[in-house]
């Protein structure tokens, strides 16, 4: 089942959002779309949507340094355990509290306020369930971890690292989350859910950098 | 010179009704659907007021436009950069209670009640969140002045000092239907982060692709008059399409063909592209009227028709700009001005200046009053049309006091004033247009812009529109 999960598991989800990201694009890009609700209920959206998404950049950068830079790497110039430890902790606690304190409070303000409910699909509200485990399962791991509660030999720098940057090889060693903490398990599983539904999603918008915006000229003439 | 066409849009203020009939009609075509039915690609205000959404005009507030920056022309909104941090959080983003939350009464109750004291009601139940709901504002809640204090409210007034007096006596009010401006600088095309508007070249006008567009909805304040619209249904920009399905065929806009007024005139400008830029920044916004005649061309000059050959302008498109009603009345006689050209889009939708009701000098034993001493105060209308210039107003008025002399005259057998600016037959003509010209003489549009036969378009009906395919939305 391990061998499931942690070989072949990881391969479907990257598959599945190439994939269904692309078809999405080549079928249906009309429905290609921030779904912006900000005209709906805009005063609730102002402080918490910048605290999501920059608690969102802060952890993605957190996380591609913590999966990517190999322990040996961080010991060969000098920074030992701890020391790398105090550094992780300080910009991921602000971050998961920004990224969980933005999401909280726009799960309140999407379920909470009855003129979004036009605004929030069925998989808006799975979508939402989803990237509620992962954050929790993340955060709340991160958390127990610094106070000890995980045990002393857990590192996960020792294990999910790099069992990640063995599936990135294409060798995938599942023995390596063997020993992981089922929360760290959890949250690692939830994570390859959500690149599953991303394709289908709203999230796709994130792939819409707007970057044309700055080589084209104002105004745009077009023959019909 | 590079001659590009545009189809234009005049109105004649002085005969509109406010009966509302465009906005319905119009309504009933385009946005009687779900997601837009708080839409109103055209709609009728009473001036003064606020208008929809709520103070459109301010753009203080909602930074819309384009305004001159050490020379440059940018957008109000802000830098490209800026722009793009607006992407998460527009803060100038109008939201549904600035236009007004649409409802629907339950029609139910008044079959389905049982016997009781008192008669059942139909009450209002809100389209968005299919609540129960109180009505605070409409789409024309201050229409005939209905609530004094809003019209009070309108920038106009502000910028012209005047407080607005409610007594009977020196009230005064006219209507301003609106639709989208299909500008030759718009801000919206410029706004888009995804480039998804634009200006069509055949007919200048400006469309969004329902498919480039992303719901960045940075167009929505962008546009100075308020004319993008954000659908929350499929989350993408609509706006006014000019009915473009029509024009390709020979047709005007669905608002123009059913005016009861007859208040509009449709037709073909040919102006030089290459002059735009220049017309939207000239220094002094009271001289944007002048610059927007200057870019405007003769049809009928053989050096601009050989011009827009170049630049393959059809036959067709040639033929109704030289007959164009609208290039009449825009250059020809200098009645139509552009709206609020100080937001620097050069708008191509004009409106004639009306004379006000001249009950107010009636004691003063004369036909006609002096322009400027109508109803409506000159410096409010130059607010409205040229940036404060009351000259040009005055202008306006005073021709259309002296066809009317000159009409009167020749009803009534008198001869008529001899210090006219033009000769009489001149007013004949400006009459026949102005007050009884028909549909074929109020608009001239070249048919044959559509690739497509009738029984091809007959074959798309139903299946064109907004809808989101795919299942995504």
């Amino acid at each position: 089942m391990s061998g499931f999960f942690w070989s072949a598991l990881p391969y479907i989800a990257f598959a599945t959002l190439i994939v269904g990201t692309s078809y999405r694009y080549w079928t249906g890009e009309r429905g290609w779309s921030t779904k912006s609700s900000e005209f709906l209920a805009k005063k609730s959206l102002k402080v918490p949507i910048w605290l999501f998404h920059l608690g969102l950049l802060m952890a993605f950068g957190g996380h591609v340094i913590g999966i990517l830079v190999p322990k040996s790497l961080t010991d060969g110039v000098g920074i030992s355990e701890h020391l790398y430890h105090i550094i992780a902790l300080s910009g991921g606690i602000p971050a998961g509290i920004l990224f969980f304190g933005g999401f909280f409070l726009l799960m309140q303000r999407r379920f909470g306020n009855p003129r979004m409910k036009v605004n929030t699909s069925t998989m808006d509200g799975v979508i939402y369930a989803v990237l509620f485990v992962t954050i929790i399962t993340g955060f709340g791991g991160t958390i127990l971890n610094a106070v000890g509660l995980l045990g002393d030999e857990f590192n996960y720098r020792e294990c999910i690292s790099p069992w990640f940057r063995s599936v990135l090889a294409m060798n995938p060693d599942a023995s390596l989350m063997s020993e992981t903490p089922i929360i760290f398990k959890c949250h690692v599983f939830m994570a390859m859910v959500t690149m599953i539904l991303f394709p289908f999603t709203r999230l796709v918008h994130c792939l819409s950098l707007p970057f044309e915006m700055f080589l084209r000229s104002p105004i745009i003439y077009r023959r019909k | 010179m590079r001659i590009k066409a545009q189809v234009c849009m005049v109105m004649n203020l002085d005969k509109c009704i406010g009966c509302h009939t465009c906005s319905i009609t119009c309504k009933n075509v385009w946005t009687n659907r779900q997601g837009a039915e708080y839409m109103y690609f055209n709609n009728v205000e009473t001036k003064p007021g606020i208008g929809y959404p709520k103070n459109w005009e301010d753009q203080e507030h909602w930074k819309g436009g384009w305004k001159v920056d050490g020379g440059d022309l940018v957008l109000r909104t802000g830098s490209k950069l800026g722009r793009i941090l607006k992407l998460f959080y527009h803060p100038e983003q109008p939201e549904l209670d600035d236009y007004y939350e649409p409802w629907t009464y339950d029609y139910e109750t008044l079959i389905t009640s049982p016997r009781r004291k008192h008669q059942p009601v139909a009450r209002p139940r809100s389209l968005i969140s299919q609540q129960r709901m109180e009505i605070k504002w409409g789409p024309n809640w201050n229409d005939d002045l209905a609530g004094g204090d809003d019209a009070r409210q309108d920038v106009n007034l502000k910028k012209i000092g005047e407080e607005i007096a409610l007594e009977f006596n020196d009230i005064f009010m006219k209507y301003l239907p609106r639709n989208c401006n299909h500008c030759l600088n718009p801000a919206c095309v410029a706004a888009c982060p995804s480039g998804a508007i634009y200006k069509r070249e055949e007919d200048g006008v400006v469309l969004v692709s329902q498919d480039i567009c992303r719901g960045w909805r940075h167009c929505i304040p962008a546009c100075p008059y308020k004319k993008v619209y954000y659908n929350w249904k499929t989350n993408k920009a609509e706006k006014c399409t000019f009915c473009f399905p029509r024009l390709e065929n020979g047709l005007p806009t669905v608002c123009t063909d059913t005016c009861v007024g007859r208040i509009r005139y449709m037709g073909i400008l040919l102006y030089d592209m290459n002059g735009v830029l220049d017309a939207a920044k000239s220094p002094d916004p009271k001289m944007i009227y002048a610059q927007m005649l200057g870019l405007i061309k003769d049809p009928n000059d053989p050096e601009v028709i050989e011009a827009a050959r170049k630049e393959g302008i059809s036959e067709a498109v040639l033929n109704a700009a030289k007959i164009s009603p609208v290039y009449q009345l825009i250059k020809g006689w200098n009645l139509a001005l552009p709206l609020h050209p100080e937001f620097r889009t050069l708008p191509m939708v004009w409106y004639i200046p009306p004379l006000s009701p001249i009950a107010k000098k009636a004691e003063d034993k004369v036909y006609l009053p002096q322009s400027e001493a109508m109803r409506i105060p000159v410096a409010y209308l130059a607010e409205l049309f040229t940036a404060g210039n009351t000259n040009i107003i005055l202008q306006v008025l005073q021709r259309l006091l002296d066809m009317r002399k000159v009409m009167r005259c020749k009803e009534v057998g008198e001869t008529p004033p001899q210090n006219l600016e033009f000769d009489v037959y001149e007013y004949e003509k400006m009459y026949k247009l102005l007050a009884i010209a028909k549909y074929s003489e109020r608009i001239k549009l070249p048919a044959g812009l559509q690739g497509k036969t009738h029984e091809q378009l007959r074959e798309l009906q139903g299946s064109a529109g907004y809808v989101c395919p795919g299942g995504f939305c």
